[in-house]
């Protein structure tokens, strides 16, 4: 099943320097695994995760995740 | 591989190194075995036992020894989630084995055979629960 929210973490990343995973992890608390798993789309994180990673790439929120309207509204019809 | 897989596939090879033999046992026994509680039977699970928090004392020490920094990091968010849904899921395993084991059972069977059941169904219930940590955690869900 297609993940409906995607992310641009990675990109961001790499245009901050090339952050690491693991210094990301260590920025907003979390493991170098779970950021992995964030930027593969295979786990969502917590609303303040999520605000915390867009906050030290000084981005909006919808900057770091997008969510996908249409896929979501195919879903419920 | 992060610690707390590691630990979860530690406490799947000492449960297999242990409970395996003890129920090969058990069912190759079972024919000639007392329905009331004996002390060899008892012995039997007091090894298994044994055996099996050896392994995981040993295994502890040695995956702590080999990473400590990683060992004293608190569980994130994800670590938690996994956490959850691998007991939610083992919770399901053990109540419906025990409800088989407490309310079926007792009608056509007795003694080391409902003991030995109930024990088979906490192991069970066990191996769903390191099981799912493993999954999750292999398959970065």
């Amino acid at each position: 099943m297609k993940a409906s929210i995607t992310n641009r973490i990675r990109f961001l990343r790499f245009q901050n320097g090339e952050m690491s995973q693991a210094e990301l992890g260590e920025r907003i608390g979390v493991t170098r695994q779970t950021i992995a798993a964030i930027e593969a789309g295979k786990y969502s994180p917590s609303l303040e995760a999520a605000f915390r990673i867009a906050n030290v790439f000084n981005v909006p929120l919808d900057e770091a995740f997008q969510w996908d309207a249409k896929d979501n509204s195919s879903k419920q019809t | 591989m992060p610690y707390r897989e590691k630990t979860a596939w530690l406490s799947l090879v000492a449960m297999a190194l242990a409970f395996v033999p003890y129920f090969a046992i058990v069912v190759a026994q079972s024919h000639s075995s007392p329905s009331s509680p004996s002390l060899r039977q008892l012995g039997l699970f007091a090894i298994a036992a044994v055996v099996q928090m050896a392994i995981l004392g040993i295994g502890h020490l040695y995956l702590t020894h080999g990473s400590p920094a990683e060992a004293r990091i608190p569980p994130d968010e994800r670590d938690v989630a996994i956490m959850r849904r691998s007991i939610s899921l083992a919770y399901y395993v053990l109540i419906t084995g025990m409800i088989l084991v407490g309310c079926v059972m007792p009608f056509n069977s007795g003694g080391w055979t409902i003991v030995n059941a109930a024990l088979l169904m906490i192991v069970l219930a066990e191996v769903v629960h390191y099981g799912v940590v493993v999954v999750s955690y292999r398959r970065q869900l």
